[in-house]
Formats: structure tokens, C-alpha cells, sequence
């Protein structure tokens, strides 16, 4: 009689469990079979969101320098806008002000250290700067058909041998005007999308390269490639609180960069 | 101590101030890139924070005025993996500071290098 109370409890606690498991474990690798992302990284190079087409010289926020996607004539004009903007110093970055995401795809074009933490079901991209923290799912599971769009979306993916490769959906672009990929003004609609493989190609260097559609803004998928190498053994991450003291945040009016002086009054407005 | 103020434009090549990786947070903010000036004063606060550093120095001006100059660096971790520390400035300590000041004149600017009475450097002083 003890036993059929043992009996139902299994079925009716535990089988469910073990369902949801092995529906997990059927595509997810164990840990021995996952190949060594550990240490800290660094992005090489400068922000610039797409470097293999930059014209201009020097830095994201430097005057003449942009990237060319394949923008339709719509969104290049938008871009056009934001780079008149960039030359002027009245182009804000997003993320000056504090408290939002960098978001996806400009996770993997921020300055300071990334961490790739891999695991059997998920993988976490981890930045600094942010901080921000991109999630992979890689337990067989898929995405919603209902998701609602954010700053990093949803990613899904899987294993092809030592490649990871994942979807990334769900994302709000430029809709609310606070989501950017470069500080040169680059911008994305919310129909955007990207398939992303991230492979180590050397002991010191990861690769991740993304494939970026929006039938919006651009006339053709758009390929970006980025590099990370691994920064020295021991390296330590520390804490990015952005709102401990920001004396940099972007005029709200004019979208101008400020300086606060020792009283936080503006020093430059 | 009286604090002695040294303002003097330094020329020096373009290349040396493009570039200068100091924003990581945030846009131009109007700091020259064509030009550093070296000014002396005393520390009166490292604010060793997120999402930058800012050395707070009083100088004293032409007329003998004291003025404080806000001067700002790296975020506190990359600086702290090159192994800068809140005590690097510490306050009280006499210091000749070269920094791209901003373009509007007001008393601040993007730190290059400074130089203490001892002859320790911290920063570029080539």
C-alpha cells in the first residue's frame, strides 16, 4: 500500500521532469564534448561596427568616417542624417545616459573585456561595458512565435562541431531611438534578424561573424565579421555601475554630449 | 603651499591626440584633438568611478584665483588592470598635468599625462 503513493508522486511530480530533461539533453552537448572558450577576450580593433567597409580615417566618432551596408535609399538617408549629426557632436550614443542595453547586433562591438561562458544548454557572451549579457540557447528549445521585440532579442542555436551557430530575432532596432551599432550613427529597423557563427580560430582568437538581415533597411543579408582575442591569463572583470558618476550624459534636447564640472552643472551646454 | 599655475599650448603632432581611446562611454564631448596644454596644481580628488575616472586639480589662474579643473580618464577598470589605484593622485600631492582641453575654454579636459614633484610619470609625458 506504501508504494502506489511513491508510484503516483513519480508519475505525477517527477516523470514530467525527467521529460522536460531529456527533451533538453537530446540536443544539448555534455560538457567534455564543448570546445575551451575560457579566459577573458578583448574585440580587436575599434568600434566601428563594420571595419571591412569603412572610408574615412580614424575612429566612430571621428568627422568623414562611416560604414557602407546595404542600406536602401530610405535608411541610407536616415544614416546620412545620423553621420551629419556624428560631425556636428550632436549624435548621442544610446547608451551614455545609463540603464538601457547595448543590445544586438552592437553586443559584439563594445570596448573592454567579453567572457564566452559555455554550457550544455546555453551559452553567455558576458561584457564589461554594459554590462550586457547575451544568452544562447542551445537546448533544442525554439523561438516564440509571439516574442516581443527587446534591445538583445532572442537567440537560439546549436552545435556544428566546435561552431556555434544562432539566430537572433525579436529585436527592437531603431524603433525607440535607443538602440545603435556604432557611435557613426549605424541603425537597424525592428524587422532585423541575424544567423551568427562564432568559432575559435586560433588558441588566442574567437571570430564572430554575423549575418544581418532586415528587409526594411537593407537590400541584401549583410555580412560582419568580428575578432576577439584572448587577453592575458589571470585577467580580472569588474563591476561597470555606468550611473556611479556620469559627468558625460547626452543633452536630451539637443543630443549633444555634455561635461559635468565638480557642481554636476554642464561645463559645455 | 602656494600653487603655482603653468598654462602653455604644447605642439605636438596631430597623431599624438586622434585617437586617444578616452570615450568608451560616450561620444565627442568637445575636447581638442590638435592640442595639449600643461597645467600645474594641486590634487584635490581622484574620483576613481564608473564609467570614467576624473582627477579634480586646483589650479591658480593669471590673477590668482583658484580654479578647479575636472581632467578625464579611463573607466577605473581598464586603468585598474594597467594598474593605476585610487591612490595614484592623491589628494594634497602637487602635479603638472597635460591634458586636450575642451574647446570651449572651460576648466576641463581629456588627460594625457601628468608628472609629479618626485619625477614619477603616469600617462604619456614623451
Amino acid at each position: 500500500m506504501r508504494a502506489l503513493p511513491v508510484f503516483l508522486a513519480v508519475t505525477v511530480w517527477v516523470a514530467p521532469a525527467l521529460c522536460v530533461a531529456q527533451s533538453a539533453s537530446a540536443t544539448s552537448r555534455p560538457y567534455d564534448t564543448l570546445p575551451d572558450w575560457s579566459g577573458v577576450w578583448s574585440m580587436v580593433g575599434g568600434t566601428v561596427f563594420d571595419r571591412a567597409t569603412q572610408t574615412g580615417q580614424g575612429g566612430a566618432i571621428s568627422v568623414g568616417v562611416r560604414s557602407h551596408p546595404p542600406y536602401n535609399a530610405e535608411w541610407e538617408a536616415i544614416y546620412q542624417s545620423h553621420l551629419e549629426r556624428r560631425d556636428k557632436n550632436l549624435f548621442p550614443d544610446t547608451i551614455s545616459n545609463c540603464g538601457v542595453p547595448a543590445g544586438f547586433p552592437r553586443h559584439f562591438n563594445l570596448p573592454d573585456p567579453y567572457e564566452f561562458v559555455v554550457r550544455p544548454e546555453q551559452v553567455w557572451v558576458l561584457t564589461e561595458n554594459g554590462p550586457n549579457v547575451l544568452r544562447i540557447y542551445t537546448d533544442g528549445r525554439k523561438h516564440l512565435e509571439d516574442q516581443w521585440a527587446t534591445y538583445t532579442g532572442d537567440s537560439v542555436g546549436h552545435w556544428e562541431g566546435d561552431t556555434l551557430v544562432f539566430t537572433t530575432v525579436a529585436l527592437k532596432g531603431f524603433r525607440d531611438k535607443d538602440v545603435i551599432l556604432d557611435r557613426t550613427g549605424l541603425v537597424l529597423s525592428d524587422q532585423s534578424h541575424a544567423t551568427t557563427r562564432i568559432r575559435k580560430t586560433d588558441p588566442k582568437t574567437i571570430q564572430v561573424e554575423m549575418t544581418i538581415e532586415d528587409p526594411r533597411a537593407l537590400t541584401k543579408p549583410w555580412v560582419v565579421t568580428k575578432q576577439f582575442q584572448k587577453m592575458p591569463a589571470g585577467t580580472r572583470v569588474y563591476d561597470y555601475g555606468c550611473a556611479e558618476n556620469n559627468r558625460n550624459p547626452a543633452d536630451v534636447d539637443t543630443g549633444k554630449t555634455l561635461i559635468l564640472g565638480p557642481d554636476g552643472k554642464p561645463l559645455n551646454k | 603651499m602656494k600653487t603655482h599655475a603653468l598654462l602653455r599650448t604644447l605642439a605636438i603632432a596631430a597623431s599624438l591626440a586622434i585617437g586617444v581611446p578616452l570615450s568608451a562611454h560616450h561620444s565627442n564631448a568637445g575636447f581638442s584633438t590638435d592640442k595639449v596644454i600643461e597645467l600645474t596644481g594641486t590634487i584635490k580628488e581622484f574620483q576613481f568611478t564608473n564609467p570614467h575616472t576624473w582627477i579634480q586639480v586646483i589650479v591658480e589662474d593669471a590673477k590668482g584665483a583658484k580654479v578647479e579643473w575636472s581632467i578625464e580618464w579611463g573607466s577605473p577598470n581598464s586603468l585598474g588592470r594597467q594598474g593605476i589605484r585610487p591612490s595614484t593622485f592623491p589628494p594634497g600631492a602637487k602635479v603638472t598635468i597635460r591634458l586636450r582641453p575642451m574647446l570651449t575654454g572651460a576648466p576641463a579636459g581629456g588627460f594625457v599625462g601628468a608628472k609629479f614633484e618626485d619625477g614619477k610619470i603616469v600617462g604619456r609625458w614623451e
